[in-house]
């Protein structure tokens, strides 16, 4: 499995950040600034080991991302997902359905470690 | 025949006692003249048919007969056109003096006749005054005396003594029975007073009632909110021209119909059902709430009507008051739309910001002094209270504009303190304080409640008393006093708050002498939102404060244990 963790976030400079703390703990980091790029990353390129997700986007929301591609091809079956979002309610929501929800504002460190504990598991 | 008779009979007068006395002559004449008039139709057909009567005889009768008949008709003259009393005196005094002729002295004193006498004593208590049986028995007495000695024999003082007894017996009756007339009369003349007495009072009362219908009527049209009032069974009574022009529907759909039929309007939106109906029911319900109407906001709020009138307090039916809120929910739904967009907007700089402190504090980018270090720290920390503080406001925002709501979940209370540990033990060690908690035994380790919210209120509270504690301990209880309550208590042993301010520290706004503000941060939210989340989950919060000693936050909750009756929490 690859080392990719695709970073699909509208801000640039939380993306930049975000980028930073994967690349820290040793991630290839591949970023997509808006929901539609998103959609053709998704159902064309190499499916990564790990998505941050933002669930809002510009075009295409991270939650329409997260139910009608991400939930439904059997290529992300083995990818961690992680969605970001500021509404506390709406991260409880999701809770279930993919592997972590974090509420923003996110914490460089407290993605690094996260992410971090989470890379063992793709050397296996 | 009857009429006629009666008017024959009466004669008009103002005094009732008079044309009664009057009345009775009138019959007493009547049954004179039958009388007479049957003795003249004797007389003639006796002398047609007996050969040997004699006509002399007969003709002194005839004309004693006439006599009478003349006397019945002047009396009748007199007692109609003059006056019943005079005469009564003259039918009386003709009558003894006829009966004092009509037998031999002998038969009148003493004999068959002497009861002849008591006829105008007994008729004058009747007809002319109820003493007056007195006078006709003095007569009649003088009369006896006078026929005795005429005829050489001892007066019969025994009949005269009896004619006094019976002139007593008729007096005294006479005088009972005029008495009795009089009070009878008495009686109507009050009875009439008091039936005009209620007749005018009704009348007044009514008019008073049309001024008041009137006037009420008056502030019902002209005032700008809808007013319907119901009867118990929902059925509508009046609705005023407002309801119609809010609702945009004709009276008919409104008056005289049931609410049910109200409710079941197509241009209700449907999602408000429910609160009418739960209206209805009589739930507990806010004062006030909202429904949709086609594109209008209405805020409802309804009064029972009580009479007083009666020792039990009765419901006699329901006033419901609309208001077009329709403007103030979009103004409130634009500043809600705004602070969630700015707040957005905000949060998201400063979580770059914050994250690129990190990356400095964290020596991302190569190696940093102490001093650098120091710097980012302090940039974090003030983005923090930054981001606080704006989700204060948009908490605050949301309890305005009603949209904070409570979820209920399954909460373990455990994990309440884990979280809270996490959060506020790192912050309580910077101040130099302890941060311990403690948890009931009886607190079941699950239980229904919203549980961002609660974590949400112990953390604002905890951070509230690190705040304003310089030195000592924070502690944290988690308690469960009976089975249908549970509650969180969070002291601390800071400066305390004064008394005169404890009334007002859950204000919007507010922190205790304004200029502490500078001193420990924040704008004075943390409490309002607090009380209100509180109040949301209708529970109630508690402070103890002791100048120099600490304070004591203790909230109460209703403690519902999952599976239970988790249908009651849902709507909340």
């Amino acid at each position: 499995m690859s080392q990719l963790a695709l970073i699909i976030e509208d801000d640039e400079d939380l993306a930049s950040i975000f980028a930073e703390a994967l690349r820290g703990v040793g991630f290839d980091v591949e970023l997509v600034p808006d929901g539609r790029m998103a959609q053709d990353r998704l159902n064309n390129g190499v499916p990564p080991f790990l998505i941050l997700l933002d669930m809002h986007l510009p075009h295409i929301s991270g939650a329409d991302l997260l139910t009608n591609i991400i939930k439904k091809d059997e290529r992300f079956a083995k990818s961690v997902v992680i969605i970001t979002t500021a509404d506390a309610r709406m991260g409880e929501a999701y809770t279930e359905q993919v592997d972590f929800v974090m509420i923003k504002p996110i914490s460089f460190v407290q993605l690094r470690d996260l992410t971090s504990r989470l890379k063992p598991r793709a050397q296996q | 025949m009857k009429a006629y008779l009666n008017q024959l009979l009466n004669v008009p007068g103002s005094d009732p006692d008079d044309a009664r006395r009057r009345r009775l002559l009138n019959i007493l004449l009547l049954g004179l003249l039958v009388i007479d008039v049957t003795a003249l139709i004797v007389i003639v057909v006796d002398s047609a048919i007996r050969p040997g009567a004699d006509p002399v005889e007969n003709q002194v009768t005839s004309f004693g007969i006439g006599l009478v008949l003349v006397g019945i008709l002047v009396i009748y003259q007199i007692n109609r056109r003059y006056s019943g009393r005079w005469a009564a005196l003259v039918f009386l005094l003709l009558l003894t003096i006829v009966l004092a002729i009509t037998d031999s002295p002998i038969n009148l004193t003493e004999g068959r006749s002497l009861f002849l006498f008591t006829i105008p004593i007994v008729m004058a208590s009747l007809i002319l005054a109820p003493a007056a049986s007195f006078l006709f028995t003095a007569l009649s007495a003088g009369i006896l005396a006078y026929l005795s000695l005429s005829i050489e024999r001892t007066v019969n003082l025994f009949g005269i003594l009896g004619f006094f007894m019976l002139a007593l017996v008729s007096w005294l009756s006479a005088r009972s029975l005029e008495q009795a007339l009089k009070e009878l009369r008495i009686i109507n003349a009050n009875l009439d007073q008091v039936v005009i007495d209620r007749t005018r009072e009704l009348a007044e009362s009514l008019d008073r009632e049309r001024i008041e219908a009137g006037r009420n009527q008056a502030i019902l049209n002209s005032i700008a909110d809808g007013v319907v009032v119901f009867d118990t069974n929902w059925n509508a009574i009046l609705a005023n021209p407002a309801l119609r022009a809010m609702l945009e529907i004709p009276t008919e759909l409104i008056v005289n119909k049931n609410f049910r039929d109200l409710i079941e309007h197509p241009r209700l939106s449907p999602r408000s059902r429910p609160l009418l109906y739960a209206m209805m029911e009589h739930d507990t319900q806010p004062p006030s709430f909202r429904i949709e109407w086609d594109e209008k906001t209405l805020s409802i709020s309804a009064a029972q009507v009580y009479d007083n009138s009666k020792a039990r307090h009765t419901n006699i039916g329901t006033v419901t008051v609309f208001r077009d809120f329709t403007r103030e929910a979009e103004v409130e739904k634009l500043k809600s739309t705004f602070v969630a967009i700015v707040s957005h907007e905000l949060r998201t700089p400063l979580n770059a910001i914050l994250g690129y402190a990190e990356m400095f504090k964290e020596s991302v980018y190569g190696p940093m002094n102490d001093k650098q270090v120091n710097m980012a720290e302090r940039i974090m920390k003030n983005t923090q209270r930054l981001l606080g503080l704006i989700n204060d406001l948009l908490d605050q925002a949301q309890m305005e504009a009603g949209k904070l709501t409570i979820q209920m979940a399954l909460v373990r209370p455990a994990e309440l303190l884990e979280n809270l540990h996490g959060v506020m033990d790192q912050i309580a060690h910077e101040r130099g304080l302890r941060l311990t908690s403690e948890i009931d035994d009886h607190l079941p380790d699950m239980l229904n409640g919203d549980g961002a919210r609660l974590q949400q209120i112990l953390v604002n509270l905890v951070n509230n008393a690190v705040k304003f504690t310089d030195q000592g301990t924070v502690h944290v209880r988690l308690f469960c006093p009976d089975e249908n309550k549970w509650g969180m208590e969070v002291s601390d042993t800071g400066s305390g708050i004064p008394e005169d301010e404890l009334p007002y520290i859950f204000d919007t706004f507010r922190q205790v002498e304004g200029g502490e503000t500078r001193v420990h941060g924040g704008f004075g939210l943390g409490l309002s939102i607090v009380k209100q989340l509180v109040s949301l989950m209708s529970g109630e919060i508690k402070v103890n404060s002791k100048i120099g000693v600490g304070t004591t936050f203790t909230i109460t909750l209703p403690l519902i244990v999952p599976a239970e009756n988790p249908e009651k929490w849902r709507n909340l």
